[in-house]
């Protein structure tokens, strides 16, 4: 019995760790300058590559994630600098812009790194709870997860860094008028950002098999979260973690997977029709 | 009087050079036999179509330094549909109508074959889809040079069950291929006294198996029966070795094609069992060569898997049934399977194309990989033929449906 | 007949003069002429570019103009596709019966637009989240219909067949004195032509009348068109209907030429195409639209077959070096800058000396 209810828990953690990780920093990136990247998935590839290439060359394999992260953020910075700041005020543009960077990426990905690369295994370890048998590694993502989150509420509540982007995202001009550089909070935003969806990669890097698209496989998930959850990333990634977890773990044990992802995506569209600003947007009106 | 003789003799010595030059392009440079190619080399696919653009190239080169087919030239005409079976629509219509190809080659996935076949039938040209497949087609204008699942899963399911038990879970891919083999997969471990005690479906994309390995353990099963594809379904491997899932695996589809053993760390793949009519890790004598002759061209291919084998071997069986037929035209080539003599001797054994269904036999060997991702071949099933679809009255020699069959969807009794 | 002619023009399009129409007229007898010169390969080629021009039209109408942008189109694309082969198929449908099931296959497409659109404009869905809601449709029901393989998901006597897809649907034929035509090679040419002039005028008409004023008006600032007195929703579900309509007028098509229809068309990165052509040639005027889809697909096409692996890079270089330099869109730019070159040479004509 205590078997079914820890394995019922763990599974839903386990959902939840993944819609965390996949979403921040797209969630991010949305909440602060309202642009859509579609090159997500390319920052989190960039994580897992740069991760699985570091432990390959002798790196021990937290050094090699710090790596993947810090690579994903700096990227992110230099195409913000170069690209991404043009198109604040466009937001359809920024969805075709980035997709453009996402497919001249993958591809250019496969071409100079090839179809495939070879993996690294999962750290080793892992418990028994009556039938059921875990991986050790599945509580350091989930554990990752809760990191991620009080990392976010602490650089975005606590430090000076915080306020300037909260003020920026609130009334751009306002800021600027009282000093604030927001061509730098939108940059460092931006690679905080990326560098959050390159350490989803580099934490899941061990579990999966390495292709230069494998970055589709995080992005649906990670813009349902975003788009249920709304452009708070602090009041709304975590709610809406927790709403899509619990549908897709129950659709999943109800009907199979299939049920599980259309549910998600259905789940979006009444979503948006029903609180159009996202869960965030509902918590922020009944806060009032 | 001298002068007019050597005039005439000049003039002799003229016309003759004159009409042999005329003569000799028409000796020699023939028309070429042309090949057109789909294979997908860029996209999500490229990892399996690369190897196939290869072994096609590889037979290419081998055969043009052997005089070609009937003494022409072959000439491969490829075009990359980038996973994308517009493209393939598009491009099929563009080899045959403005290429004017003898014959098609190509295809990975079952929707692209799908979309090819109405367009080669339109046109009546030949088509030879080269990759295992969840079997079925009974269609005159196509050659199946790929396994089905009576070759791979009658051999695979009952040894599977001797050796580890009757109980079986599936984890299959979500979609025609996935579900149609888990179909055969219930049905024959009928037959061979087994059951599938779980089953489940697998979206294609998706890449997190925690709910699958407990579900798997709360069944108890003893082994598993893996039809998951795609690179993210993949991952189930290293999520079932991180959670020290260790139950034996048997597969059609595993380590032949996306060389999973070599991609992955060991010890994911480890007591993964696998039944197919081509591994690299084959050691006879004509495997050998063959294996050699591939890396001394394509130095740096990470693994010579099952469909680069079977686009390598296509080429070699188009060659036969053009040389028996004495041309390439359909029809010839057709009557030639019917006399159910269309053999080649290929790398894997003499394999023959049946006159029923014009899919082919294959030499199926069963192979199991140890913890330290080697892999070694366990038995040797020798040659089994495509039997279903004459067993369920598929008989191009007699009618031709152009239809693809399924256990559930069988031709209505006339 | 020239008040006619002259409702065609207008503040919408770009092009209105005499210069553009005698270019419009020669451009059309060009295209009629076609075939008699070119290889019937390269006749049923173009052809299939035609077929995609109708989903690029619509969604130039409802985003160019209305100002909403849909990701579904291609989910239109798929209905309508699947549509004709589940009427065709059971209808045993041949000559006239195949343009029935057509007609009937764009109307389904049309009801589920309807539904979808009121659900999401009476629910003052709008601007991005429209977008995404569409999107999370199109990508919803490829995940539907991919899974479809077993034979329980059959209409009639039309399988649906998940990821492998729906086959055995007939051509389109066109009932003619004697034996129906079918619609292959030349004949299909000249049918999709005639259909997608008879369209783009009809847009034309459309948008340059008082209805493309109101649209316009919803397009710049929804706000005041609605205080105004216009029923700005009644307007912005009339058009997508229409606009989702003319994807599944692609759909159809496609599906009678190939005979055959994926989810795969309904998935990424197909649902990604038309935002992708509209944007670069310029979605604020059909013109543009019609002449840049029509160019990119020619292009796209080609790329892919003399540069194979980089067709991909630089599809994303294009994209992003439109919405980067000219984010009106690359033909629009173009024809904005032929248009100054004419009204200067114009102007400089009438200078009296």
């Amino acid at each position: 019995m205590f078997a079914e209810l820890f394995s019922i828990v763990f599974q839903f953690a386990d959902v939840f760790a993944f819609l965390i990780l996949a979403a921040a920093g797209l969630a991010i990136i949305f909440g602060m300058m309202g642009i859509i990247n579609m090159a997500h998935g390319e920052f989190i590839m960039c994580g897992i590559y740069v991760t699985v290439i570091g432990v390959q060359n002798g790196l021990p394999l937290p050094v090699a994630q710090a790596c993947g992260a810090l690579t994903a953020g700096l990227i992110g910075v230099i195409l913000e600098r170069t690209i991404i700041y043009r198109l604040y005020d466009r937001p359809l543009d920024s969805i075709l812009a980035t997709w453009g960077i996402s497919l001249i990426v993958t591809q250019g990905m496969l071409v100079t790194m090839g179809s495939s690369w070879p993996g690294i295994g999962t750290p080793t370890g892992s418990f028994a709870v009556g039938v059921y048998t875990f991986s050790t590694y599945r509580l350091v993502l989930f554990a990752a997860a809760v990191v991620v989150m009080i990392g976010i509420y602490i650089l975005f509540m606590r430090t000076s860094f915080g306020t300037l982007a909260r003020a920026t995202m609130q009334n751009p001009q306002m800021a600027r008028a009282l000093g604030v550089r927001t061509p730098r909070v939108y940059a460092a935003s931006f690679g905080v950002g990326a560098a959050l969806a390159g350490l989803c990669g580099a934490l899941y890097a061990p579990t999966m098999t390495l292709i230069p698209t494998m970055g589709i496989t995080f992005i649906v998930e990670a813009f349902v979260t975003v788009v249920v959850g709304g452009s708070n990333v602090l009041l709304g990634t975590v709610p809406a973690a927790v709403v899509l977890g619990v549908i897709r773990t129950s659709l999943n044990a109800w009907h199979g997977q299939i049920v599980g992802q259309i549910g998600m995506l259905i789940a979006v569209i009444l979503v948006i029709r029903v609180l159009p600003e996202g869960v965030s947007g509902w918590l922020a009106r009944r806060a009032r | 009087m001298r002068k007019n003789s050597m005039t005439r003799a000049l003039l002799a010595g003229f016309s003759a050079l004159a009409m042999l030059a005329a003569v000799a392009p028409h000796a020699q440079g023939q028309e070429k036999i042309k090949i057109g190619l789909l294979e997908d080399i860029s996209g999500d696919l490229a990892l399996l179509g690369m190897p196939k653009l290869h072994g096609s190239q590889l037979a290419l080169e081998e055969i043009n330094a052997k005089g070609g087919i009937m003494g022409r030239q072959i000439e491969l005409i490829h075009l990359d549909p980038q996973g994308d079976n517009a493209r393939y629509q598009e491009f099929a219509r563009r080899l045959i109508q403005r290429d004017k190809v003898d014959v098609l080659i190509g295809g990975i996935t079952s929707a692209s074959r799908e979309a090819l076949r109405p367009i080669v039938n339109r046109a009546d040209k030949l088509y030879i889809y080269t990759n295992q497949y969840e079997g079925g087609v009974c269609d005159g204008n196509m050659i199946s040079v790929g396994a089905v699942p009576e070759q791979q899963l009658s051999t695979l399911i009952p040894w599977m069950v001797e050796k580890f038990g009757k109980r079986v879970y599936t984890v299959a891919a979500d979609y025609n291929f996935g579900q149609l083999t888990a179909e055969w997969t219930r049905d024959l471990l009928k037959k061979a006294g087994g059951e599938v005690i779980g089953q489940e479906f697998i979206p294609l994309g998706v890449s997190q198996f925690g709910q699958t390995i407990q579900n798997i353990q709360k069944a108890k099963p003893d082994w598993l029966m893996m039809l998951n594809v795609g690179a993210a379904q993949d991952s189930f491997f290293e999520q079932a070795a991180a959670a020290k899932l260790n139950l034996p695996m048997g597969s059609p589809i595993k380590v032949m094609l996306g060389f999973e053993h070599k991609r992955f760390k060991p010890p994911a793949l480890e007591n993964m069992h696998a039944v197919a009519n081509w591994f690299e890790e084959i050691d006879t004598p004509a495997a050998r060569d063959f294996k050699k002759r591939w890396r001394a061209k394509f130095p740096n291919e990470t693994y010579i898997n099952d469909m680069g084998y079977n686009a390598y071997v296509a080429m070699y069986m188009y060659k036969m049934l053009v040389e028996t037929a004495k041309s390439t035209d359909k029809n010839a080539i057709r009557k030639v399977i019917a006399t159910g003599n269309a053999c080649i001797d290929s790398p894997e054994g003499k394999i023959c194309i049946d006159p029923k269904s014009q899919h082919t036999s294959h030499h199926m060997r069963l192979i199991g990989v140890k913890a330290d991702h080697s892999v070694e071949v366990i038995k040797d099933f020798g040659v089994i033929q495509p039997y279903w679809l004459g067993e369920i009255g598929c008989d191009l020699t007699k009618a031709d449906p152009k239809e693809q069959y399924a256990p559930s969807n069988l031709p209505k009794k006339k | 007949m020239l008040e006619a002619l002259r409702s065609l023009n207008g503040p919408q399009t770009l092009g209105n003069g005499r210069v553009f129409w005698s270019g419009f007229a020669l451009v059309s007898l060009i295209a009629i002429a076609y075939p008699f010169g070119f290889d019937p390969y390269d006749v049923g080629n173009t052809a299939y570019f035609l077929i995609w021009i109708f989903a690029a039209l619509g969604l130039s109408l409802m985003w160019g103009y209305t100002g909403i942008l849909s990701f579904g189109q291609m989910a239109f694309f798929g209905v309508a596709g699947y549509g004709y082969g589940v009427i065709s198929i059971n209808l045993a449908a041949t000559g006239g019966m195949t343009l029935v099931a057509f007609v009937a296959a764009v109307g389904v497409a049309a009801a589920f637009a309807a539904v979808l659109g009121y659900f999401m404009i009476y629910g003052r869905v709008g601007g991005v989240y429209f977008g995404i809601v569409t999107f999370a449709t199109t990508l919803a029901l490829a995940a539907f219909m991919g899974q479809t393989a077993g034979p329980e998901w059959a209409i009639g006597s039309a399988r649906f067949n998940g990821f492998n897809g729906m086959g055995g649907m007939p051509s389109l034929e066109l009932p003619w004195f004697g034996e129906p035509v079918l619609l292959e090679g030349t004949p299909l040419y000249y049918a999709v032509l005639f259909m997608l002039l008879a369209t783009y005028l009809g847009l034309r008409w459309l948008v340059n009348g008082r209805f493309g004023n109101v649209l316009v008006a919803i397009r710049e600032d929804p706000l005041r068109a609605e205080l105004l007195g216009y029923d700005v929703r009644k307007y912005q579900l009339g058009v997508f209907v229409l606009g989702s309509s003319l994807a599944a007028v692609s759909g159809g098509l496609y599906t009678a030429w190939g005979q055959f229809i994926t989810p795969a068309t309904m998935g990424l990165p197909s649902a990604a195409m038309p935002i992708i052509w509209v944007a670069f040639s310029g979605r604020g005027d059909l013109t543009a639209t019609l002449v840049g889809t029509f160019v990119l697909l020619l292009s796209f096409q080609a790329l892919t077959v003399y540069s194979q692996q980089y067709a991909l890079i630089l599809m994303g270089l294009l994209l992003l070096v439109t919405v980067l330099f000219v984010p009106a869109g690359f033909i629009l730019g173009f024809g904005r800058r032929l248009k100054r070159l004419h009204d200067r040479v114009l102007n400089t004509e009438r200078r009296p000396s």
